[in-house]
């Protein structure tokens, strides 16, 4: 036995501390490059890897393109677009846009409040929704169906569809609908000397409180398929782990913030991404919930700075440029973002694992 | 005779003996794990309860009625009836037009999206050179042309003008690629094939929309390509043992297993199109909202298109559940 293996060992070569190089029978390195290379099948095989590196590249360009050509006109200088020989890249770089904008239209305060609603709407979503999602994985009761069909009903309803309503619902805030909420029962509902509060409706619009009732009730933008794919995700997380954790004496919710939270961390990331960047660049609601005199946001610095607003030939395009200028403002701190975490975001949905 | 009667009813007896005492301990435990669901739940139920299903009846409400803004604040509401759907379809100049363009566009696009993400996901689903790269630019579009930069590109201009390359659209709607199909005579090879105009347009459509469909068929690519890492590799290997060639492979095999992604990406697709800030109905409707007084009108529209859109959910969930293969999981 042992003398067997010696024999059949391959030669070692040389060795140090972690390489080990042995020398053993091969087939001979032309023939290995024949046998790979210069069959018809290999030559195939190449066409086919050209074809589809071709295709690939060409769909990258065009999905590029369209962020290129906005880099390229933010730094044009107001000539640049009366000439027609400009065509990819600026004559006359300037930062003169950049400078008229950010001075302007108060970027860094729009940045700032911008940042902290979406921020703090996208973690109450991605705990909530993984909460949510949680209760519909693993456990089965009574209408859970129903429910969860009233998720994908969220999801389904068009925002748009609700756009007069929940302006409403904000700017009369109430517990119940139409007439009969709860604030106006108490305070305008009955005669005024058993009031209990001193108003009939609470204007929440101009808040951040809209949009963060919203994440907490699971209602915010695209919270369905949050919760869907949480769902998903904790579907694939085997059940031995909670019955283990029940056995030493945890509660469903101690296992789940002591259990299942931590191995959920790289999902969770994933939804918290989604939820942050689809906050980030949200127009609906914050038009909705948010006139000029509320906090500054993102959407209104999309504007034409007024040192730069004059009448020249070039105008149309130019103001086309400095509202796409005011939209990569907009997106800087999201390519950031994505360029650090774009790995979770393209491994999220794949491991989530939507299958049916 | 008189054996097998006691011998069956022993084992009924076995058998109803444990069930007689188990009731009690799983009914109580299916409470236990019923109430521990209903507490996960309970963010969703209450927003759901407070918030959600008030504005939608509110919605509702609001379709049927005349609305005032009272001086004091707070508002008031005349009941209507179906004026305003009247309005909206009947004396809106442009309502159904848009509409019905809309709902032949959106026909247009889901298959195009679909067979689009499935054709790419197929393609980065091999290890290759740059797969990685790939897909991080592939997935680009979801989370920065999303919301606003989507409303700012709906109104642009400019790409036509900027573009040096040419031969490809931009989103700027106008492109250079007629131009090719027109230099190419696509048409008129078409025409020679005797397909017919409608697939000629189509194709041709689906060609100059091609950045409009890239950016949209982001998320439909990452669940086919989660679906096509579910696929068990021993099931291609025993098929090329077998001696299938790379076709038979994907129509045989890869095909079925990720059909009820494709039921999944086709309803997604319908949502996410009609929810979309660039779709043309939905524009419509955000301009008649804008325009003052008449955001009733709007709201009406809108629950017309969400039901013509509902209805257009059930038929394709109907049409693709008929031909979906479930694998039988254990």
């Amino acid at each position: 036995m042992n003398a067997q293996t010696t024999e059949n060992s391959p030669k070692i070569k040389r060795e140090t501390k972690n390489k080990i190089r042995v020398e053993f029978e091969r087939t001979s390195a032309w023939t290995r490059f024949r046998l790979k290379f210069l069959t018809g099948n290999a030559f195939w095989k190449a066409l086919w890897w050209l074809f589809r590196l071709i295709l690939l590249l060409g769909i990258s360009y065009v999905i590029l393109q369209p962020f290129y050509t906005k880099i390229a006109s933010s730094f044009m200088s107001r000539e640049d677009f009366v000439d027609v020989t400009v065509k990819l890249i600026p004559k006359h770089p300037t930062l003169d846009t950049y400078k008229a904008i950010i001075a302007e239209s108060g970027y860094f305060t729009a940045l700032l409040n911008t940042a902290v609603l979406s921020v703090s709407c996208a973690l109450i979503q991605t705990i909530v929704c993984s909460l949510i999602g949680y209760g519909f994985a693993k456990y089965k009761f009574k209408g859970s169906k129903l429910l969860f069909f009233l998720v994908i009903l969220t999801m389904i309803v068009p925002h748009k569809t609700l756009h007069l309503s929940l302006f409403m619902k904000f700017s009369y805030f109430d517990i119940g609908f139409g007439d009969w909420g709860l604030l106006n029962l108490l305070g305008g509902g009955i005669s005024e000397s058993f009031r209990l509060i001193n108003i009939t409706s609470l204007s929440l619009n101009n808040s951040y409180w809209p949009l963060i009732l919203l994440s907490l009730g699971g209602l915010g933008f695209k919270n369905g398929l949050f919760i869907f794919m949480m769902r998903q995700f904790f579907r694939g997380v085997p059940d031995e782990l909670e019955e283990s954790a029940y056995i030493d004496g945890y509660g469903p919710m101690k296992t789940f913030f002591k259990i299942i939270i931590p191995i959920s961390i790289p999902m969770m990331i994933t939804v918290f991404l989604f939820a942050f960047s689809w906050q980030w660049t949200d127009s609906f609601y914050t038009t909705t919930f948010f006139t000029t005199t509320g906090p500054k946001l993102l959407p209104n610095i999309i504007m034409i700075p007024r040192s730069l607003d004059t009448d020249y030939a070039g105008k149309t395009l130019f103001e086309t440029a400095i509202r796409n200028t005011c939209g990569l403002l907009i997106l800087f701190p999201l390519i950031i973002v994505y360029l650090f975490c774009q790995r979770f975001l393209v491994q999220g949905i794949e491991r989530s694992g939507i299958v049916g | 005779m008189t054996n097998t009667p006691t011998i069956k009813q022993s084992a009924a007896k076995k058998q109803s003996a444990p069930k007689k005492e188990a009731p009690r301990k799983i009914i109580s435990l299916d409470k236990k794990k019923a109430r521990a669901g209903w507490l996960f739940v309970l963010p969703f139920v209450i927003g759901f309860l407070v918030i959600y299903l008030p504005v939608i009846i509110d919605s509702i409400r609001y379709s049927f009625c005349e609305i005032k803004t009272l001086q004091g604040g707070g508002f008031r509401l005349n009941f209507v009836g179906l004026e305003n759907y009247k309005e909206a379809l009947t004396e809106d100049p442009d309502f159904v037009r848009i509409l019905i363009s809309g709902i032949k566009q959106l026909v247009f696009d889901i298959p195009a999206i679909v067979i689009f993400s499935l054709f790419m996901a197929v393609l980065l689903n091999k290890k290759m050179f740059g797969r990685a790269a790939f897909r991080a630019i592939f997935f680009v579009p979801v989370i920065l042309s999303t919301g606003l930069i989507a409303s700012i590109d709906a109104s642009n201009i400019f790409n036509s003008h900027m573009d040096g390359i040419g031969g490809i659209d931009d989103g700027s709607g106008s492109s250079g690629v007629t131009e090719i199909v027109e230099m190419a005579d696509i048409s008129w090879l078409f025409s020679n094939m005797a397909i017919g105009t409608e697939l000629m347009t189509y194709v041709t459509d689906v060609v100059n929309n091609i950045y409009n469909i890239i950016n949209r068929s982001g998320v439909q690519m990452l669940i086919f390509l989660a679906g096509l890492q579910s696929i068990s590799p021993a099931i291609y290997e025993s098929a090329s043992i077998d001696g299938a060639t790379g076709w038979e492979t994907f129509w045989k095999i890869t095909f079925p297993m990720v059909s009820p992604m494709i039921l999944v990406n086709a309803i997604y697709t319908v949502i996410d199109s009609f929810t979309a800030e660039s779709n043309s109905v939905m524009q419509y409707i955000d301009q008649v909202y804008q325009k003052g007084g008449q955001q009733v009108v709007s709201t009406a529209m809108s629950w017309v298109y969400f039901i013509i859109v509902l209805l257009m959910i059930g038929l394709v969930s109907g049409l693709l559940s008929a031909y979906i293969f479930y694998q039988k999981r254990d």
